[in-house]
């Protein structure tokens, strides 16, 4: 017990004597010719999700390559994008209504799903599950979180009962599978997938969903359940997840503002912010055999690359790299980075501007060695991209709507992470 | 059945039964035609759109792209060779096509389900309609019959335009007629000669010579 009362006191007394955050200020500190750039990448971003969205289901496409299914993580990364976007005036809030209410119909009455879990891919015609793929935890948190998200946008509408029908249909304590950890998936054909959520990494979403479910929840046991493996980068001390990618920082944080919560001394805005230094320092120091690697462009994390899809990352972790960025990961760590990731915005934009941007904001990434540069897009990373930029330019607006949630409330009063209730009694 | 009740000749009414019996057939050409062309069509259509070169090589991208998510999110140690992911690859692609396929054919049954359904509707109405050339008839002539049978021979009976059976109706009308005149004639006669027996039978027998009968 001492032992988690130490780091935790230590951490309480860190924050008390230390500055606020410098996040708002940053954001107040920025030139014009800044603030323009961001939202055009963030406007131009959430274009992703209004063309490849089906006119009649409203489901996603996972990317831009032509043939590819739906996606149920991109989906939910479109109706918090929608919701973003006619907020921001640059969709009709007419039409973003009209879209979110298709989408949330379709999953609600067409989309193929097992106990409120959907097949992570899905047809984009008709919604029915596609490549035999598996009905999928994460990527049902994902959808739901963008759903929720888009709900409280639409607060005066038809859309947050849609929107709860579908939160509460979901079955959580099935897909632990008789175990302490939520299982990855589950298959018609084989079952349940012989993969849990057991260690560091994106399913801080998932599990706090999970745990605030109104209608099945999975015990609060379970959030103590998976491992916080911790090793150190540069003296940087970080819980990191098994691939080191930057993405697995980041889904939770787009929803979730940790910078308050302590769970047993552990902080995990502050351990993202070291993971996304880790990461560029990562990177850093392997400038001299990849010249895409500098101190201004930056970004370990999965994405295309020239042999295909891999889940790039940094140390601690995996590590696996072979001179490929993504933009779309220096984006998704502006909240914890913001003048790294500008510095890294800026530099894409205007260096590689003619061969990275496009219509729908930056591509997937790009391998200066291999004369590479990818020609597509992918939902999840458009999506990330556009929540850490309303995050950021909008004073934590995703956060301050998210974190209001009851469900969020209950994970983390039932987890007892908020930092006040767990300050030491002197 | 004896020889003398067994039926010679089929077509006792050909143009009557022709009708019948190419409205019919035609029907059937009607219904087995359309199954045919939507099933070969459907088939056969779906079938060139989820296979054109295109649909192809995009689904290889995809089964490609599919077995490189699996990978980065399920690393499999010891399983990182060139050959296992192809053979994976190919697997996806297999199944995708079986799924295809099943889709085909699962969306032209629906489709011809769903064309049968509205030509057996229309089938159905259709033999209402025919039937009832035939049904209506031979229901007025069971009323009038049943009118006869309460000594009512003032009954006609009376057939719509395109009904069958409008020559035999004719001839029923006619017999009734017959009927109706010879009783009202005997009827008259009886009237007229009450007070002289002998002229009596002598113009009732004129007038029932004109009936052959079994006694």
């Amino acid at each position: 017990m001492i032992n988690l009362i130490r780091p935790s006191a230590i951490l309480l007394v860190f924050f008390l004597l230390s500055p606020p955050f410098s996040l708002f200020a940053d954001t107040a500190k920025l030139s014009e010719e800044d603030r323009r750039l961001l939202e055009k990448v963030q406007r131009d971003s959430i274009q992703y999700f209004v063309v490849y969205s089906d006119r009649e289901t409203g489901l996603t496409k996972d990317s831009s390559q032509p043939g590819s299914p739906a996606s149920v993580a991109a989906t939910g990364f479109s109706l918090a994008s929608l919701a973003v976007g006619q907020a921001r005036g640059w969709i009709s809030y007419e039409d973003a209504y009209r879209q979110v209410r298709r989408t949330l119909q379709t999953l609600r009455y067409r989309a193929q799903q097992e106990k409120g879990f959907f097949y992570h891919f899905l047809d984009p015609k008709t919604g029915r599950r596609a490549w035999r793929s598996e009905a999928s935890s994460i990527d049902t948190a994902l959808l739901l979180a963008g759903a929720l998200l888009a709900a409280e946008y639409f607060k005066d509408t038809d859309i947050p009962r849609l929107v709860k029908s579908l939160y509460e249909q979901v079955d959580w304590r099935w897909m632990m599978n008789g175990s302490g950890l939520v299982c990855h998936g589950w298959k018609p054909e084989s079952g349940f997938l012989p993969y849990y959520w057991d260690s560091y990494n994106e399913l801080m979403i998932l599990l706090a969903l999970a745990i605030g479910s109104p209608t099945r929840p999975i015990p609060a046991d379970a959030w103590q359940a998976w491992d916080r493996l911790e090793d150190e980068y540069n003296g940087k001390r970080i819980v990191y997840s098994h691939s080191g990618s930057l993405f697995t920082y980041q889904y939770s944080h787009a929803f979730i503002d940790f910078r308050d919560l302590n769970d047993r001394g552990i902080n995990y805005f502050e351990n993202s912010r070291n993971a996304s230094l880790a990461n560029r320092e990562y990177s850093l120091s392997f400038k001299d055999k990849y010249p895409s690697y500098s101190e201004n462009s930056w970004g370990l994390s999965a994405s295309y690359g020239p042999a295909g899809y891999k889940a790039y990352g940094a140390k601690p972790g995996q590590g696996l790299h072979d001179g490929t960025v993504a933009p779309y990961a220096s984006i998704g760590s502006i909240m914890f980075t913001p003048d790294f990731s500008l510095q890294a915005i800026r530099f894409f934009y205007k260096s590689y501007r003619d061969s990275l941007y496009g219509p729908f904001g930056f591509r997937d990434a790009f391998n200066l060695n291999k004369k590479w540069w990818s020609r597509d897009y992918l939902g999840i990373d458009q999506g990330i991209s556009v929540l850490m930029l309303e995050n950021f330019l909008f004073n934590g607006e995703i956060w301050k709507r998210f974190m209001g949630l009851e469900a969020i409330q209950k994970w983390v009063r039932l987890c007892k992470l908020d930092l006040k209730e767990t300050a030491i009694p002197s | 059945m004896s020889a003398k009740e067994r039926r010679r000749h089929f077509l006792v009414n050909k143009p009557l039964q022709i009708r019948y019996m190419l409205t019919i057939s035609l029907l059937l050409i009607i219904v087995t035609f359309i199954s045919l062309a939507s099933f070969y069509f459907g088939l056969w259509g779906d079938i060139l759109r989820a296979l054109t070169n295109e649909q192809l090589r995009n689904d290889l991208l995809t089964a490609t792209r599919l077995q490189q998510y699996e990978e980065s999110r399920y690393p499999q140690p010891g399983r990182t060779d060139e050959a296992y992911s192809f053979n994976r690859q190919v697997e996806r692609l297999r199944e995708r096509q079986q799924d295809v396929l099943k889709g085909v054919l699962d969306q032209t049954n629906q489709n011809l389900i769903a064309k049968l359904a509205f030509l057996f509707f229309l089938i159905a109405m259709g033999t209402i309609f025919l039937s009832h050339k035939i049904a209506g008839p031979l229901y007025r002539f069971q009323k009038v019959l049943d009118e006869m049978e309460r000594g009512n021979l003032t009954v006609r009976c009376h057939l719509r335009k395109f009904d069958e059976a409008m020559a035999v109706g004719d001839s029923f009308n006619r017999v009734l007629q017959f009927f109706d005149s010879a009783i009202g004639r005997v009827k008259k006669i009886t009237q007229e000669d009450e007070k002289n027996p002998d002229r009596l039978r002598s113009r009732l027998n004129e007038e029932l010579s004109k009936f052959k009968t079994s006694t």
